[in-house]
């Protein structure tokens, strides 16, 4: 395990760094230990935030933003498919198994050691080398379009083979009569009487 | 004032930075104010009626009145509703709604932050006051107003793709997100501002801006024929006022980041008028913006929940992509 430096200098930063970081921690925590939908995916608004403000305090505009930006939208719908898809009056029990804990426990601890060693032993570049907060759009851009810009395609037709996945699973829906609308019309009122409940009770486990 | 932005953060600056905040702050509660007046005078003018006229000289004293009565009203929070959901729901739609105004140039010096991804900024805050309806209306435990939030949030986020790339256009021909490099990419006559190369992205840009303000048309939120009022059904005193608040507070964000975008900001419309301050075009421009917004209002029927999703996913997205198409070739072609 590589040596420990922790040599905090205490300037706004690494108040703003801590303040952000503990508000990220305490959303995870009460996503996980909230029981109504609606509940978890406020805390997870909080989390996705505080990422959004550590980003902004590593001098990563854009990224904050774009961060906002789609995690905003992305909660919004959550909520919606937790209200529709939830009841709104019932209070979940919860049924925690010991060896599952134990296991998830174990597999959590992994991942940190996991995360951690890499973090450690990645070398970083050295960000007083050059200004990160001037242009980063122009950066972002630049690297995408010329050393990235393989990876950048293949992401393209992913993200367009799901998009014809997903019209032509909801196209099929249709021709069978259900009531579902194809996807791109109403985010809001597809699939509500199809599935029920399976998702509240995914995330209630 | 940007000398007094990059200056090195101390206390004394802060409270610096405070003091204007609040400063800017009672200006877009006055903006406010006297926009909720003109809108109940103009819509007034055009059905033949006066619009309020009692209380002051030509009845301008009507929404202060209005906003105390607000103020001095009884708060009640449902004995059902979730309680602290229900309490900070206004306060998620507020807080974006003032932050989004950080970023808009006045002038060439009169500004707040001029930040480098401006319009992402703007675009990114506005879409968190839709969590707040949603959970404004969810929170309440009503059913018009859990319906008002879900048309709210289909609504916004549907219309934020169009809103988002019809401005694309402009972030290509000027090459930046800063909103203050937009305005300065613009000239002093008004064939030099984006309206016109960028015409079909401007009326994007209009439809969809109308459409995430939630106003007619596109009010069907808050359609008080079908649903009561929408999402605010259950409010009333202060919490409902930070409701309408946020929606003004978004008409003086859309209109001027429609006149900084499209009509040129401070430039005067022909060369010749330099000498009028720029800060005077940016306000008669911004005042044509919101009062395009009221004549709106004025004017059309509202449309249906299905011409709504069709319009923003089959019309407006599409020309929206095509906008950016035709402006990235047409800049490849006249700009080498």
């Amino acid at each position: 395990m590589p040596d420990l430096d922790l040599d905090l200098i205490l300037n706004g930063q690494t108040i703003a760094y801590f303040m952000l970081a503990i508000c990220a921690i305490v959303g995870a925590i009460l996503m996980i230990s909230f029981t109504k939908v609606v509940h978890m995916v406020v805390s997870l608004a909080l989390v996705f935030l505080s990422l959004a403000g550590i980003y902004l305090l590593l001098e990563a505009e854009f990224v904050a933003f774009v961060q906002v930006l789609v995690y905003a939208g992305a909660i919004s719908i959550l909520m919606i498919f937790g209200i529709m898809m939830t009841r709104h009056d019932r209070q979940e029990e919860h049924m925690v198994k010991r060896a599952r804990s134990f296991a998830a426990l174990i597999g959590c601890g992994a991942l940190f050691a996991v995360l951690f060693l890499a973090i450690r032993g990645t070398a970083f570049i050295d960000p007083e080398a050059q200004p990160l907060a001037e242009n980063n759009t122009l950066r972002i851009g630049e690297l995408l379009f010329t050393e990235h810009v393989i990876p950048f395609e293949l992401l393209s037709v992913l993200l367009t083979v799901a998009f014809i996945g997903a019209i032509v699973l909801a196209k099929s829906d249709h021709e069978e009569g259900s009531s579902s609308l194809p996807k791109e019309e109403t985010p809001v009122a597809k699939s509500a009487p199809l599935v029920p409940d399976r998702k509240g009770e995914e995330e209630f486990q | 004032m940007n000398e007094l932005i990059q200056q090195t953060f101390t206390w004394q600056n802060g409270l610096i930075f405070l003091g204007w905040g609040i400063v800017f702050l009672f200006i877009v509660l006055g903006f406010v104010t006297y926009a909720i007046y003109f809108e109940r005078k103009v819509i007034g003018w055009m059905q033949y009626r006066h619009g309020p006229t009692r209380l002051g000289p030509f009845g301008m004293f009507q929404t202060i009145a209005d906003i105390f009565k607000l103020l001095i009203k009884e708060d009640t929070i449902p004995k059902k509703a979730d309680r602290a959901l229900f309490i900070l729901a206004p306060v998620i739609a507020y807080v974006p709604a003032f932050a989004v105004l950080a970023t808009i140039p006045y002038t060439s010096t009169l500004g707040f932050a001029d930040l480098n991804v401006g319009l992402l900024y703007y675009a990114a805050l506005s879409s968190i006051s839709t969590i707040g309806i949603v959970l404004a209306g969810w929170a309440s435990n009503n059913k018009y107003s859990l319906l008002g939030g879900m048309r709210s949030a289909a609504q916004m986020i549907s219309y934020e793709i169009p809103l988002v790339l019809s401005v694309v256009g402009i972030i290509m021909m000027n090459g930046s997100l800063s909103l203050r490099t937009i305005v300065e990419g613009q000239g002093s006559n008004f064939w030099e501002w984006n309206l016109f190369p960028q015409i079909v992205g401007f009326m994007v840009f209009v439809i969809a801006a109308v459409s995430e303000l939630n106003r007619t048309p596109f009010d069907l939120p808050e359609a008080e024929s079908e649903l009561v009022a929408g999402y605010h059904v259950e409010y009333s005193g202060f919490r409902f006022a930070f409701f309408m608040l946020a929606e003004y507070v978004y008409v003086f964000a859309i209109s001027a980041l429609t006149t900084v975008l499209f009509l040129g900001g401070w430039h005067p419309p022909l060369a010749a008028l330099d000498v009028i301050p720029g800060l005077l075009w940016f306000v008669l421009k911004f005042s044509f913006c919101v009062f395009f917004l009221f004549w709106l209002r004025a004017t059309l029927p509202r449309i249906r929940v299905d011409q709504l999703m069709s319009l923003g996913w089959k019309v407006l997205l599409p020309i929206a992509l095509a906008n950016i198409f035709v402006t990235a070739v047409c800049l490849e072609i006249f700009s080498k």
